[in-house]
């Protein structure tokens, strides 16, 4: 199957390298600066290397340099529990992201393959969600959660996203409706119930989008800043993007700790990498099984 | 030309239409619908139905979060009216979308392109999705940092290669198209992926019909791509369009709405009016604006883009 | 395949559900009578309070106290949230530029009565610094806890090259009509890209490498690092009856001509353009690579410039304007007791304890701030020169009394808003600074309208 070399080939191949290459230079250059020391940064703008090279950033993310030890190199005064955040952040993001999914694909699957009256208005009505602007729910849906007691758990946190987001559903019904019709009725022939079309035909042909879904919804839930610093400040459920904070500007014209702002992005970002890694062979071998619609 | 691509006569109709005329178990559904829809219902009506008509019932009120409101009727819409600042954050926000999802939406089904047709390697759909998993007010700090005019590596490059450093942030020309190249940075791989998941629904035969048809990758791309990645496609420019108009994050940390006003987008114009402000009620008034102007451009785009039905029939 | 998606699933909600029971009973835990919630924003002074907390606790074994720390942006967000859905914290730290707001909402607790009754002696602090927060109503709000001025930070390998001493530097003296002697050192310490400085033939003015002067912003409606005290010793004033005016002076010549005289430097090149420095991480970057020959400054960035290794920095007093005299805008924050509290008298015990010299020392041999507590001041004093500062420059004017307060207003958002994008104009040179008078306009509009 291998296509020979030709001119358009080639200008393709050009154009994904200097693609990743424009993709990847920001993520070495966060690496660089994870790396340096952060009171020698501003005075060796050009030096593609770190500066002075040192640990000392990721070891004020992971909590394992003293607060005097952070303070002299430019860090914050706050503790850090690397690994208590983590665990927040896993669950947090796991149970988003399976609820979420689960929720919107039952959604969509009444949306994209059954027929009832008004459907087509109701799911217009679940679309006009997406252009909701965040400050009209941000503080009622606060005010929810403090008046069912749920500041300051899991619970609170997760409970707005677990149910539905408009997108969620929006991307499903976009592929429940490419699933062929035949299938379906062939599977009702046999006597199947809308349960077992739903969890034995639907799902598993759509695993690729599925899974894309997943990873997407993973991702926000795991970088979502603002609510879970409202609701989730306790250190027993406070995840890692909230901690992390201590490496923004803390007054108002100070600036950030470069150094362990970086440091803290990458390892935060590491355990999603590795899921990315895990599921894209995943997506890629469903793409032999969507094949055969 | 289509006439050679059509699909085979048991695959017609393979996009299930929700048009289609009723067969026998029409009506019977509703009852599975409900249930299906239950969660997310209950989800839907909390936390989105629900804060929305009081954000419209507060746009007629004067509130300062502060203290209780007041209905003032019409008064907030009155002032929008006469705000400088209102209608030039719409301007400002309008240039921002053109740039961020047209170079987005252009990139990305390029990469999509790139992933599906010359590559499968898993490596590079990983890189590609990284800068999206970096949170948007850390990847505007980066940017804030690499861009910045005295220290920042972009400008030294800049330098090295001969050109004067450019004032990324602080020119009121070069501001909205800085902050929607760093979008267009983070999303466009999130956005090609999602490309790619529609490029994937594509049966194979169709490629391969095209194949033996000879024709060129490019006139595929046109005639065969294109055209059966619609429905993937407008529901990307849709999701990225809106998302796009919502743009916050990256104007806080870096221009905070200027120069001047520059950069003053209507979501961070709407923001300041609310919580540092506190002027409640003219906020979701102007929220409440956007949420019909974002209803507006949605429909149109659903519509323009569904004019031309031609999928695999 | 369907079988452990289908368990996947149901552990997923099994998991739910047991995070909803599990948060549950973190949601309703509640924290003792006693226990005072006490919010900072200030990370590097997370330890020294911790240190006063926990002396506190000491003292009162009744009370405790629970301290929540948010980065600056964070923290007022969550202070109005916390307003709104009656969960912000019992006492928090004050800024002149909110509480004024607060204070006219009837968030923030007046403390009179709590002063009155247990004989706080207001004297011990710094002098004026107590009343800086009684509001617009006559109220009092707070218990100070620091205090801040102004000056010019510069490198000292840079004066040292342009052979400028540090008597100089330390007379200087100012007017809007040709800069004094300020602009001369400005003018000696710019440098062009061929190495020849701005009071040389031939200085290249569009092709600076170092500048002599670098700057944050445009200053917005107080100036506080940019142009306050140039103003101040031009005999200008911010408003009728200061601080809590309602007619502002933005449009005064005084003020103009101030402006036009600052902004000129970016005209002679002896400060980069607007556009320069408004794209830039943050001033003390760019000094801190050596692109400046001085920057002002307040003295809660001491720490930040400490940490700029690579450059030598030293202080030098604000110059003497056309009044004969220097001045510095003289700030402060304080700890103020939310209104909606249910722990007034823990609250108000916490809050003496840190407006009191046992406290203010603590926070004095930190060498972070400096204390409102004027007999903790020596050990501050003590505590910087250790790191190297002699802090004097900031302290003259407050021994002299020649400061002026920050433009306290609950409007000051408002004003803000108006003021920012307006300098912003001027300062890039799409508008003249009599434009500042359309400005000044709209602001009283304004105040006018909010009464």
């Amino acid at each position: 199957m291998r296509k020979p070399l030709n001119v358009g080939r080639i200008a393709a191949w050009a154009s994904l390298i200097v693609l990743m290459l424009v993709t990847l230079f920001p993520f070495y250059w966060m690496l660089r600066t994870a790396l340096s020391d952060n009171t020698q940064l501003p005075g060796h703008p050009s030096s593609l290397l770190p500066v002075d090279t040192t640990l000392g950033a990721f070891k004020r993310v992971l909590g394992l340099s003293t607060v005097a030890e952070a303070q002299a190199q430019g860090g914050s005064g706050a503790s850090v529990d690397f690994w208590l955040y983590l665990r927040n952040s896993l669950i947090v993001a796991t149970v988003t992201t399976v609820c979420q999914v689960f929720f919107s694909a039952m959604a969509a699957y009444a949306f994209a393959r059954l027929r009832w009256r008004g459907r087509d208005q109701v799911f217009a009505l679940f679309l006009s969600a997406l252009m909701v602007p965040p400050i009209f729910t941000l503080l009622p849906n606060f005010v929810l959660i403090k008046n069912l007691g749920l500041l300051n758990s899991f619970a609170g946190i997760i409970l707005p996203t677990a149910f539905m987001t408009p997108f969620a559903i929006f991307f499903l019904r976009q592929f429940f409706l490419g699933i062929s019709r035949e299938l379906e009725e062939a599977a009702m022939i046999d006597g199947a119930g809308h349960r077992r079309i739903f969890f034995g035909l639907i799902i598993p042909m759509s695993a690729a989008p599925i899974a894309t879904l997943g990873i997407l919804t993973y991702i926000n839930s795991w970088n979502d800043y603002m609510w879970p610093l409202l609701v989730g400040q306790q250190e027993n459920v406070r995840v890692l993007t909230v901690a992390l904070g201590v490496f923004r500007s803390q007054t108002p014209q100070g600036g950030p700790d470069w150094a362990g702002l970086m440091a803290g992005t990458l390892v935060a970002a590491l355990p999603m990498i590795i899921l990315f890694l895990a599921f894209a062979k995943r997506i890629t071998n469903s793409i032999g099984f969507s094949g055969i619609k | 030309m289509t006439a050679t691509i059509k699909a085979p006569p048991n695959r017609r109709r393979t996009h299930g239409d929700p048009k289609a005329p009723p067969k026998a178990r029409s009506r019977g559904d509703l009852k599975v619908a409900m249930i299906f829809l239950a969660p997310a219902t209950l989800g839907f009506v909390v936390f989105y139905i629900w804060p929305t008509l009081r954000g419209a019932y507060l746009s007629f009120t004067e509130y300062s979060l502060l203290a209780s409101p007041n209905f003032n009727g019409l008064a907030n819409y009155e002032r929008m009216v006469q705000d400088s600042f209102f209608w030039n954050a719409l301007v400002v926000t309008v240039e921002y979308v053109v740039i961020n999802i047209g170079v987005q939406t252009v990139l990305a089904v390029g990469i999509a392109m790139l992933m599906y047709r010359l590559t499968q390697s898993i490596t590079v759909r990983a890189v590609v999705l990284l800068p999206y998993l970096v949170a948007n007010v850390v990847v505007a700090l980066v940017w804030y940092w690499m861009l910045d005019f005295q220290v920042g590596i972009v400008n030294q490059f800049l330098t090295w290669v001969g050109i004067d450093p450019v004032a990324f942030f602080g020119e009121s020309a070069y501001a909205i198209p800085t902050i929607a190249g760093i979008n267009v940075w983070r999303h466009m791989g999130y956005t090609a992926l999602l490309v790619f998941a529609g490029l994937q629904t594509i049966p194979k035969y169709v490629y391969e019909a095209a194949e033996v048809d000879g024709s060129t990758e490019w006139k595929t791309f046109w005639r065969i791509t294109l055209p059966l990645l619609r429905p993937v496609l407008v529901m990307v420019l849709v999701v990225t369009m809106i998302g796009s108009f919502q743009i916050f994050d990256t104007v806080a940390v870096t221009t905070q709405g200027g120069p001047i006003n520059a950069s003053r987008v209507i979501y961070y114009y709407i923001y300041e009016r609310a919580f540092t402000r506190f002027d409640f009620g003219y906020a979701s008034a102007m929220a409440l604006v956007l949420f019909a102007i974002l209803a507006l451009v949605s429909l149109l785009q659903l519509r323009l883009l569904r004019a031309k039905e031609s999928d695999l029939a | 395949m369907t079988i452990s998606r289908r368990s996947l699933l149901k552990a997923g909600l099994a998991g739910l559900a047991a995070s909803t029971v599990a948060g549950c009973n973190n949601g309703a835990a509640s924290r003792g009578d006693g226990e005072v919630i006490y919010w900072l924003w200030d990370s590097a002074q997370l330890p020294m309070y911790t240190e006063c907390a926990n002396l506190f606790h000491e003292q009162n074994p009744q009370y405790s106290v629970k301290i929540e720390q948010y980065g600056w942006n964070d923290y007022w967000s969550k202070l109005v949230t916390g307003f709104i859905s009656d969960t912000a914290p019992d006492v928090f730290t004050g800024h002149s530029s909110k509480y004024p707001l607060f204070a006219d909402k009837g968030l923030v607790l007046p403390i009179d009565d709590y002063v009155a009754k247990d004989n706080v002696d207001l004297s011990i602090y710094q002098k004026g610094l107590a009343d800086r927060w009684i509001g617009a109503d006559g109220k009092r709000y707070g218990l100070p806890k620091d205090w801040d001025t102004e000056v010019y930070f510069y490198n000292s390998a840079l004066t040292d090259a342009a052979g400028i001493s540090a008597e100089q530097l330390n007379s200087m003296t100012w007017n809007p009509q040709d800069g004094g002697t300020f602009e001369k050192i400005v003018q000696r310490l710019t440098v062009d890209s061929k190495g020849r400085r701005g009071d040389q033939p031939g200085f290249d003015k569009d092709n600076v490498k170092v500048y002599g002067l670098g700057y944050a912003d445009a200053g917005g409606g107080d100036g506080q690092t940019s142009w306050s005290w140039y103003a101040a010793t031009n005999g200008w004033k911010y408003s009728e009856g200061e601080p809590w005016g309602t007619k502002f002076f933005y449009g005064d010549p005084k003020f103009t001509e101030t402006i036009g005289w600052w902004r000129s430097l970016i005209t002679k090149g002896y400060m980069p353009t607007y556009a320069q420095a408004k794209s830039g991480v943050d001033v003390t970057t760019s000094f801190g690579a050596g692109k400046y020959g001085m920057t002002p400054n307040g003295s809660w960035m001491l720490g930040t410039y400490a940490g700029l290794k690579q450059v030598k920095t030293k202080l030098a007093r604000l110059p003497i304007g056309p009044i004969g005299k220097r001045m510095s805008m003289m700030n402060g924050l304080a700890d103020t007791i939310w209104a909606g509290t249910t722990r007034r008298e823990a609250s108000w015990a916490w809050v003496k304890f840190l407006g009191s010299q046992t406290a203010q020392d603590i926070v004095a041999k930190a060498g972070v701030v400096f204390p409102a507590v004027a007999a903790s001041m020596p050990a501050a004093k003590a505590a910087f020169a250790k790191s190297g500062w002699d802090v004097t420059p900031f302290l003259e004017p407050v021994e002299a009394g020649d400061v002026f307060p920050y433009p306290a207003n609950p409007n000051a958002a408002d004003v803000t808003a108006v003021m920012t994008p307006a300098m912003d104009a001027v300062m890039s040179f799409e508008a003249e600074p009599s434009s500042l008078i359309k400005a000044n306009n709209d602001v009283n509009k304004i105040l006018s309208a909010s009464d």
